[in-house]
């Protein structure tokens, strides 16, 4: 619990950008605090009302630290931005004829206001979906690879779960992106999309192995290792796939019993994750719904736009600071290529630093 | 109450027991903590930026415990910031319970 606690507090320090010297010595403070209390016969939770919460603490320690004058530094980049890329890109207009795709300059200014107005770890987040734009773009305009290009939006969910997931969920956590990826992959190059599912599999034999029993999550693990060939033996040698299948019941059944899977009891209740689930499940249910009735690759990919736009909404307040990357990447995108206004439509980036310094004002 | 208000009383009774002994960080919050109702996680703040402010000086004694502790030992500088603190605190009471007595002029 200490550890716990001192990990935290230094955490905040960090992310209000406090000197390294002043870091040390509080959380040595705090440390000593911490032991000190515990002498005096307090339980840990008593310890931790009793020094309070780490993001408050800091709030009251502020006042006598001295905090990094980088953000200052940070402000005049993001102010002069626009006009660094107002210069960039008549220079490549007027001196390379780049007038498209030059414009993607100012993309410089949405991306200089995120990674440097906000805390890194939001700034990473927050760059990802122009990044994946910008990569998105080049592989369509560049490649004809519209499709699986879309694949390249992942990337937004992927890096916020690295970012923000504790790093021993992350391999379970990512695995239905990594699952996804490599089924797309596999059906569009190798025409694999009947044995491209079982990638799928990764994500339950990852989650298992959080398993305590390792008696039991070897048997489980085996028991998909025997699934899987019982349902290549029986597909590939008289063709009976959807018997092959049948082989799964034996995962599943163990999983159950072993109670690895009790994630929809979980599910039951916590509203907000259910909510969520249903979020993603219908989105990406939308998007292939698009993709294949109308042929919709090239623009679908915007309704997963939705599923980290929802994750914000539900887990932390509605900030349209927050939302407006995704927002504007949508309002760029969708008036770009319907209207075919890309020439314009970058406009709707600069909504992000307005919004930003609208909200916070 | 006013949380600047108490945090000001918070600081002054700070001073007051480092006054009259050299104490620890959690000495310091358990004695206020049992005497008045105060917030105990404002308390460490406040003995940090009374310290920064040149209130006190800290030293580093071994204890049977285990780590080092740290110590606070006011300053002359804190000795004045007392005074003037109590000056101020004890007219404000004054004319506090005068009002409260009705024994004001009107």
């Amino acid at each position: 619990m200490k550890d716990r606690y001192l990990y935290s507090l230094r955490k905040v320090l960090e992310e209000n950008r406090a000197f390294a010297r002043d870091i040390e010595d509080i959380i040595s403070d705090y440390d000593q605090l911490y032991e000190d209390a515990l002498a005096s016969g307090k339980t840990d939770d008593e310890v931790w009302h009793i020094l309070g919460d780490p993001k408050e603490v800091v709030q009251e320690l502020i006042e006598s630290m001295q905090l990094k004058k980088e953000k200052n530094i940070k402000t005049k980049i993001v102010a002069t931005m626009p006009f660094i890329s107002l210069i960039i890109f008549f220079l490549l207009g007027f001196v390379e004829g780049l007038w498209h795709p030059g414009w993607l300059v100012f993309l410089l200014i949405p991306i200089s206001a995120i990674l440097f107005e906000s805390k890194l770890k939001d700034g990473i987040v927050g760059v990802t979906p122009f990044v994946s734009v910008i990569i998105y773009l080049i592989l369509g305009w560049g490649y004809g690879l519209w499709h699986p290009g879309w694949l390249v939006f992942f990337s937004i969910p992927v890096v916020a779960i690295i970012v923000n997931v504790d790093i021993r969920d992350i391999p379970v956590a990512l695995s239905p992106f990594v699952a996804t990826i490599i089924f797309i992959v596999l059906g569009t190059y190798y025409q694999l999309w009947n044995l491209g599912w079982l990638v799928f599999l990764i994500i339950p034999m990852l989650g298992t192995l959080k398993h305590q029993n390792k008696v039991q999550l070897v048997l489980i693990e085996l028991s998909y290792i025997l699934a899987i060939i019982f349902y290549l033996y029986m597909g590939y040698t008289y063709s009976a796939w959807y018997y092959g299948a049948i082989g799964f019941i034996l995962p599943l059944t163990l999983s159950i019993v072993f109670g690895v899977i009790k994630i929809a009891i979980n599910l039951r209740n916590d509203k907000k994750a259910r909510i969520l689930l249903s979020i993603i499940l219908a989105t990406i249910i939308l998007f292939f719904v698009l993709g294949f009735t109308v042929n919709g690759w090239v623009w679908a990919w915007q309704v997963l736009l939705v599923i980290p736009m929802a994750g914000i909404i539900i887990y932390d307040k509605v900030r349209l600071t927050a939302l407006m990357p995704f927002i504007s990447v949508i309002l760029f995108f969708s008036i770009g290529y319907f209207f075919t206004l890309f020439h314009l439509s970058w406009l709707a980036f600069l909504l992000i630093p307005i919004v930003a310094i609208i909200e916070n004002a | 109450m006013n949380t600047q208000f108490k945090k000001g009383i918070v600081e002054m009774c700070i001073l007051s027991l480092i006054s009259r002994k050299d104490m620890y960080g959690f000495e310091v919050i358990d004695t206020l903590s049992k005497a008045i109702d105060v917030n105990e996680n404002t308390v460490y703040p406040i003995l940090r930026r009374l310290t920064a402010q040149g209130y006190f000086e800290t030293y580093v004694e071994q204890t049977n415990i285990g780590a080092p502790r740290k110590y606070y030992r006011m300053t002359d500088l804190g000795r004045d910031r007392l005074k003037q603190y109590e000056t101020e605190w004890r007219s404000f009471l004054e004319g506090v319970l005068k009002i409260l007595g009705g024994n004001y002029e009107g």
